[in-house]
This record gives structure tokens, sequence and C-alpha cells, in this order.
């Protein structure tokens, strides 16, 4: 058969197949539009957060909004795109759905917007399944607690302040302190953790999104990482269904066992936008002009955060929202509330990050409720009184100041204090495995670091990671596998500290 | 509180339905006093829209409107009459037609918010849309 042929039979079969159905759609027509709001009259149908068809244009684009106002004789939709084509008059269908967005593998490594439309270029989304945005978190019956740890790199988290897999960890602090780099710094740790990472930016600069896209794509983090983006330049309907998006398509990768983690960077500008929405819409303003639900706007999204029990299939999500705040003020309205939603925060202070400190993370204010039950035997063994030693360290040194006459005991608390801040400060980009973490808080917890000089510590742990990569990979690897210490291990590491400790030139002996 | 344009026809049509013409004139006019006291007048043609909408409501009526590329016969009206009164509740519809040729063929039902496309050209396009997929 040739392929006319083929073809023409092809038809006919598909012709064949065909049957026209009579649908009854309800309809409605628009009677005011603008600020990226339209109100609808008609559609008496429609329902709550339903997605609806502007049929302007061209069939190809068809602009769609999302039903957030029933009221008696209008219905007040947001506008998801461009609300220019849109005129008053202009005819508007009920689609009977609610928003989707494509889920699957193929959205791994693509920057999408929060439609699941494609940002990077690299042609349209091959999904075959969609996930709506709005979803009830999982119950209590499916949930188990939190126990397994995420290896965010960053040695001063690891230690105080471990963040569990399914855990919900907010970092806040002021802007320009480093609050996306903690984030960022997790998403390329996760290299080989068997994770799956969402990064979802809100309102941010698109040049910020796109060098840190290209920063994910050189370490190699975007093989595991998709970027949901609503810049700053996208109307706030988008940016305010970016989270739900993101988090319906780590859900997929929940559904099927898998752990996932997902930033939303920040829950701030997405409580702006939200408010709005809400201003527009004409819905009463609350404190600080947010409407009365801004509560239940975050807290229905991080409750979706989550750790299965196996039964349900054991996956995970992770979640990681981040607030900015302004001049320090953790008690402003937003943070307040996210602050009471999440299992704990990491606080970061102007100070300690101008002072040196970096990461800045204040170990006083900074907690995490799960606690030592997201970290592995071996940290829990090194790093186990570390939060209190940093929080009395910092109260001690405000009195040094004075220059009062300090007993030995103070003293020596002092000391140890000065070598763990030295000992926190790391760079951007630069995540610290779990086992060098374990062996560089094993040499000071055991005192092996006390005659180092303070200002040679970071040179002493980057000389003892490399001393250890080179002569004793196999301890490195035990605790890794391990993930406990026994006393041979303890002896080895102590023995390796002191061999690479001969080495070391700078030491007086 | 602000009397919308609905509370008004509503009010009308509670006073005055049911009851003979000598008293509806007399109801008209007292409403008519109200609307030029309360400042009203304006909102005429809005309670009249309304007030006909809430009298097809009440009574079983049932605008609806039928597009077609040609003419159509008695017997196929009276068809569609009882179709669209077995779809909607209504008692009678009442119909307007209106000739389009761009739809090629078939009808398209509108009545309150909802339409029915039956036309050709909707059909043609669904089947582009299927066979492209």
């Amino acid at each position: 058969m040739s392929t006319k042929d083929f073809i023409v039979e092809q038809l006919k079969e598909q012709i064949a197949g065909y049957k026209s159905s009579l649908k009854e759609q309800t309809v409605g027509r628009v009677i005011e539009v603008g600020d990226g709001i339209a109100r609808v009259e008609g559609i008496s149908d429609a329902m709550m957060s339903e997605m609806l068809e502007f049929a302007s244009g061209q069939a190809a684009d068809k602009t769609y909004g999302v039903a957030l106002n029933l009221e008696e004789d209008r219905v007040g939709v947001i506008i998801l795109g461009d609300s220019a084509k849109i005129k008053e008059g202009d005819e508007v269908r009920c689609l009977k759905k609610i928003l989707e967005v494509p889920v699957g593998e193929a959205v791994i490594g693509r920057v999408l917007n929060p439609l699941g439309q494609p940002l990077d270029g690299r042609g349209e989304i091959a999904a075959e399944k969609f996930y709506p945005v709005e979803k009830i978190a999982p119950g209590v019956i499916s949930r188990q607690s939190v126990k397994e740890p995420v290896q965010t790199g960053i040695k001063v988290i690891d230690a105080i302040i471990p963040i569990g897999r399914g855990q919900r960890e907010l970092i806040i602090g002021d802007r320009q302190i480093g609050k996306s780099a903690i984030a960022i710094d997790t998403i390329i740790n996760q290299k080989g953790q068997n994770m799956k990472c969402f990064y979802v930016a809100i309102g941010q600069k698109e040049s910020k999104v796109a060098g840190l896209v290209a920063k994910l794509e050189q370490s190699g983090a975007m093989d595991y990482t998709t970027v949901v983006l609503a810049g700053a330049s996208a109307p706030a309907s988008l940016l305010y269904i970016a989270p739900y998006a993101g988090c319906a398509m780590a859900e997929y990768f929940l559904d099927q066992g898998e752990d996932v983690l997902i930033v939303y960077d920040d829950l701030s500008k997405h409580a702006v936008a939200y408010r709005e929405i809400s201003l527009l819409l004409r819905r009463p303003p609350g404190r600080e002009a947010y409407p009365g639900d801004v509560f239940y706007l975050h807290s229905r999204l991080l409750e979706r955060a989550c750790k299965l029990n196996p039964e349900h299939g054991g996956g995970s999500i992770t979640a990681l929202p981040i607030i900015e705040t302004q001049a320090g003020d953790i008690s402003a309205y937003i943070p307040t509330n996210v602050i009471s939603i999440t299992d704990g925060q990491i606080y970061l202070t102007p100070d300690l990050f101008y002072q040196g400190n970096r990461p800045a993370v204040d170990a006083g204010l900074s907690v995490s409720r799960v606690g030592s039950s997201a970290q592995i035997k071996a940290m829990k063994k090194v790093a186990g009184k570390m939060k209190l030693e940093a929080a009395q360290f910092r109260e001690l040194a405000a009195f040094a100041q004075f220059g009062a006459d300090l007993d030995k005991d103070t003293k020596a608390k002092l000391e140890r204090g000065k070598r763990l801040q030295e000992i926190f400060k790391q760079g951007q980009y630069a995540p610290v495995a779990v086992a060098n973490q374990v062996l560089i808080f094993f040499a000071l917890t055991s005192g092996l670091a006390d005659d180092v000089p303070v200002e040679k510590i970071s040179e002493f742990e980057a000389g003892l990671h490399k001393y250890a990569a080179a002569s004793a990979e196999k301890i490195l690897k035990e605790i890794a596998e391990k993930k406990d210490l026994n006393e041979k291990l303890e002896s080895e590491m102590k023995k390796l500290v002191e061999d690479y400790k001969e080495t070391a030139e700078y030491l007086v002996r | 509180m602000r009397i919308t344009a609905k509370k008004f026809a509503l009010s009308l049509y509670e006073s005055a339905a049911g009851k003979p013409a000598s008293q509806v004139k007399l109801i008209v006019k007292k409403f008519v006093e109200l609307l030029a006291k309360k400042n009203k007048l304006a909102l005429e043609a809005r309670i009249i829209m309304e007030f006909e909408k809430i009298w097809n409501e009440e009574n079983g009526l049932l605008e609806a409107e039928i597009t077609s590329a040609s003419d159509l016969d008695k017997t196929m009206i009276k068809l569609l009459q009882g179709y669209i009164a077995q779809l909607s509740d209504a008692k009678k519809v009442i119909i307007e037609e209106r000739i389009d040729k761009n739809i090629l063929g078939g009808v398209i039902i509108k009545y309150g918010d909802k339409v029915l496309d039956g036309s050709l050209k909707n059909s043609l396009e669904e089947l582009k849309s299927k066979m492209i997929k």
C-alpha cells in the first residue's frame, strides 16, 4: 500500500470513528476588565477556582482565568496571562475543571512558568499527566514522623539546626544577606542524595534567576532540578499560583514514593501578590491591608509538605520557604504567620553577615523543631551539645568585652567558641559532605583543634579535608556508610587528625 | 443600605402579581412615586429588565435564541421548543430565530447562560483538533 492510500485509509477510519456530541456549555460575558482582573456576568454555575476560557483572539492562543470571587450575579476572575487582549463583552466559558499543570519526569531540568509552559526555549513539555494546582494536604493516617536527614552541606545548619525529609524549615532574614544562597547550596548538595529539587522563584528578578540557573547547570544540579519562575514582570495572578503549581509538580514525585525538596523564594512577595489580587477583587483589607485569609494562603501550601508512611509510598516533600523581613522585624504580620506554620526557622542577621560570619545564621534564634532525629548518629555524637555551646559563646563574648578577669573554665569555653565560629564560616557554592563535617566537628569537640590558632582554623580545616581525601578515604567512606561512630572509628579519626597536624607547618610545637 | 434595581423589581413583582388590571395601575403609579421620592428614576431601564427576568422565571417562561444557517420550518421549531423545554424545565419557550450563514449547518441554541453548539462549523473544528492530536 502506498503512503497516499494509507493516509486516505486512516482518514476514513478516523472520520468513521468520530462522533460529534452535543455538549451543553455555560457562557458568560465580560462586563469589566482591568488590572489583571475581570468581572464576568452569567456563568451562574461557575465553581470556586474553576478554570475559565476567554474566547478572544485566535483559537491558538486563548487566555485563561480562574474564578476567585463568586458573587450574587457576577464572578470575579483573575486573568492568567495577557489581559490586554480581553475586551468588554467577550464571551467566557466554564471549563469544568480546576487549573492543572503538567507533571512527570519531563519537567525535570526545565525552567517553566507557573502554568507549566517552558521558558527555556527547549520545546514543549511532553507530559502525560496533569495535576490540579490546589490539593488537600495528606491527612494524619498517611503520615509518619520525620526521621531521615536532608544534608544541606552547610555545616552550621547540619550541626545545630538539622532539617529532616518532610520538614518545613523557614529561612528568614533581611534582604541581601544570603537567604537564597542557603537554598541554592542545599540544592547543589542534593547531587547523588536521591532527591528531586524544585526552585519556585516568586517575584524575583529574571536576571538573578538566569544567573542561578547557569550556576545550577554548571554544578550539575539541573539534572534533578526544576525551576518554576514567576518573575517580577509577571502579573500578580501568576505570582499567586506559582508555589501551588510547583507543589503540584512535586506531588507527582511524592506519589512515586520519592523524596522532593522544594524552595519557595519568597513567600513575602507571594503574600503581596495575593494582597494585590484581593484588594482589586474588593475583599475587605485587614492588618497591613492583607486579606483575612492570608494565613490560610500559606498554611494550606506548607501543609502539603509531608513525610508519608511506607503504606502510602514513603515519599516526602521538604519545604524551604523564604521570608524577607524589613530591618530585622520578625514580628510583622507575614513573618509571624509563617514562623508559626513551619517546623522551625533559620534566622539570618545582618550583624553577623557584615562581621564576616557567613552564612550569617543566628544560633540563638534559629531552631529546628524536628531536632536531632533528623541527623545521622555520627553527627548526633559529635554535634550534640554544639547549639548550646554556640549560643553560650555569644553571651560570654559579650561579657568578655568588658575586660573582666575570667576563670580558666570560661576562658576555655571562649576559645572553643571562637574556633567553632570559625568552622561555621563557609563560602557560597561550597557544600561539605557529611562525613567531612563529622571529621572536623570531631576534631573540635575532642579538643584536637584547641592548639590551632583561631585565624588558622579555616586553613586547618581545608588542609584536613585534603589530607583525609588523600590518605584516609576509608574512614570517610565508613562514616558515610555506617552513619555511626564506634570506638575504633573514633580512635582512627583521632590518629588521622594528629597525623595531619604533624604535617601542618603553622603549628608551633 | 443601597437598594438595587433587582430588589425594586422583586418588590414590584410581589405586590403586583396576580392582581386585576385596575389595581395594577394603582400599584405601578405608587411604585413610580416611590422611585421619584428615593431619587431612583434613573434605574428605570434596569428595573424593567430585572422585572422581565423575574416574571419569566416565576411563570416558567424561557427566552431562547436559535441560530441556523437557513430558515427553519414550523415543525422543526416545534421540535426544538420541546427539546429546550425538556432541558430547562420551563413551561413555555419563546424562540427568537437568527440566520447566520457562517455556521454552515446545524443549529446553535442559546438560553439563559447556556449554549448548545450543534453547528457543522463547530463539529468540523472539533474533528480537526482531534485529528491533530
